[in-house]
């Protein structure tokens, strides 16, 4: 992880390793060959969540995913979420380890924190550089997303 | 308070169970602590600190030691009150709906009155009208409720009150026999109280005390697996028998008096909700599912804190909720290596439900917040720099 790239979010620095591929769901993802995939939280999802506090998983290992379905839950300080599968495959591994002490997000987000392995196709992910294109476009959406929440009543935002 | 021979107790004061959450946020456990010592100081009133109340079997400890007590409980959890209440009536732990002052106030709408109303005039065809729980009191309450012990102290010293369990000096006797007992038999409870081996030595009692002040909660030491399974509400459930014929794997059954009953809990296809979803009278919830329509919430109302979920890849749906319990229920069937069940899941066709889905659509209002929710979600945001 000796190189990254940065994204400004606001005033906070988000940093991406580049011996990687990451997900549009925020997810980073390492190949790890036969087809199996290593995924966990990029910097910019654990920015919006900060210290987290709960994890679950709905699904087993050897679960299979289409892609975008939901296979569990994620609560924080700041906000919660479903998990939305990054791809379509099986989901070969989960680290256990979170569901005792989620924080393992927080300490080693790119590392020991990891969230789940996947075998499937990983064709849709996104390179380093694609990621941050897809950052920078969506970063007005998101910031709407998260304040539309507070300010209108009907929740459907974009 | 008379210390039955078998060693169990049978009480004359209020229990007030104190249920961790499975989150570690320390400023919970902060407060589940502050309560459950609170809780422990007051006249007449025994505390006691048990894991996450859904997560818990019925034949763990946690849940034999609330069967035992017959008096009024409070149970505080971080369910929403509806569901801690039928959590512990699923475990035999049965009263009489106690009247919380301390409520949610993020999720106490206008129309409350009216919609009790409502079910008052439908009230004929309850289960509860038919299998009447016993008249002691259980008063449940959502931790997050209030900001600080002090609010959960006042509203236990009402409930005190409300049960004439806040007799100062004279009953205080009675009470310190039972914390200091003299004879043998009394002495019995003590092994019973100190389960697991507790190496807090948090022991319920008899503790040496010169007042009831001081007292410590009893910490049960379990630690269950997280569960997954659907809660009924039979104040609400009219034995329809809807999910019954939903639900393929087998989660519902009947007692002998062929009353619905959540049969094999374990059965339930962990963070599936579809058969919540098709209940007619709203009467079944998942505590744990982040939607507070089905986690048990009495009106909808937003959640918390900031939902991710869009920006972290929930597909965009517009389905009704007939479709989406279908949906739910297929992708089950399927990650149980089953084939999916050719419900036609056309509008018109999934309407064979239609009372399910106007019932459901009724029970999602649009979203309305509380201005003081708002700004403090703004100045959440506000400390997130965006």
């Amino acid at each position: 992880m000796s190189e990254s790239l940065k994204f400004m979010m606001g005033d906070f620095a988000a940093e991406f390793p580049t011996d990687r591929l990451f997900a549009k769901n925020h997810m980073w993802a390492m190949p790890q060959g036969n087809a199996i995939v290593r995924f966990g939280f990029s910097a910019y999802a654990v920015r919006l969540l900060q210290d987290i506090y709960f994890l679950e998983f709905g699904i087993e290992e050897q679960s299979e995913l289409k892609n975008r379905q939901e296979f569990g839950n994620i609560e924080s300080k700041k906000a919660e979420s479903g998990l939305y599968a990054p791809m379509a495959g099986i989901v070969v591994r989960i680290n256990e380890r979170l569901l005792k002490d989620p924080s393992g997000i927080n300490v080693d987000k790119y590392g020991d924190g990891w969230l789940m392995e996947m075998q499937g196709d990983s064709s849709e992910l996104l390179s380093p550089a694609q990621y941050l294109e897809h950052l920078a476009k969506a970063w007005d959406v998101a910031q709407r997303t998260i304040k539309g929440q507070a300010n209108t009543i009907d929740s459907n935002e974009e | 308070m008379v210390i039955a021979s078998n060693g169990s107790i049978a009480p004359s004061g209020l229990l007030v169970v104190v249920s961790q959450g499975q989150s570690r946020s320390p400023e919970k456990r902060s407060l589940e602590d502050a309560i459950a010592t609170i809780a422990a100081s007051l006249p007449n009133t025994k505390s006691l600190i048990v894991p996450h109340l859904y997560d818990l079997a019925s034949d763990s400890q946690s849940v034999k030691k609330m069967r035992e007590w017959t008096g009024p409980i409070v149970i505080l959890s971080w369910l929403f009150d509806r569901a801690g209440f039928w959590v512990l009536d699923r475990h035999e732990i049965r009263g009489q709906h106690g009247e919380v002052l301390l409520l949610n106030l993020d999720l106490v709408s206008d129309d409350e009155d009216e919609e009790e109303d409502k079910e008052d005039e439908k009230a004929a065809d309850r289960v509860t009208n038919i299998a009447v729980r016993p008249s002691r009191k259980i008063y449940s309450i959502d931790m997050r409720s209030g900001g600080s012990g002090e609010v959960f102290a006042a509203e236990f010293r009402r409930i005190l009150s409300v049960e004439q369990l806040d007799l100062p000096q004279k009953d205080l006797l009675s009470l310190a026999r039972f914390l200091n007992p003299t004879n043998s038999t009394a002495l019995s409870i003590d092994g019973s109280g100190r389960l697991d081996g507790n190496a807090n030595g948090d022991a319920i009692a008899p503790v040496s005390h010169e007042s009831p002040l001081g007292i410590v909660p009893l910490r049960m030491d379990e630690h269950p697996q997280r569960r997954w399974y659907p809660v009924i509400d039979y104040s609400r459930c009219t034995n329809c028998m809807e999910c019954i014929d939903f639900c393929l794997f087998g989660v519902y059954g009947v007692d002998r008096g062929e009353t619905i009953l959540v049969e094999q809990p374990d059965n339930c296809r962990k963070g599936c909700p579809a058969c919540s979803r098709v209940c007619p009278e709203n009467a079944i919830m998942f505590p744990q599912h982040k939607t507070p329509a089905i986690a048990g919430a009495p009106v909808d109302a937003g959640g918390f804190k900031i939902d991710l979920s869009k920006l972290f890849g929930a597909p965009e749906r517009d389905e009704d909720p007939a479709e989406a319990a279908a949906r739910e229920r297929n992708e089950q069937l399927i990650l149980a290596g089953r084939a999916a069940v050719d419900f036609n899941s056309s509008s018109t066709e999934s309407a064979a439900n239609g009372s399910a889905t106007a019932t459901i659509e009724a029970r999602v209002p649009k979203q309305e917040r509380k201005p003081d929710e708002l700004d403090s979600l703004l100045d959440q945001l506000d400390a997130l720099n965006l």
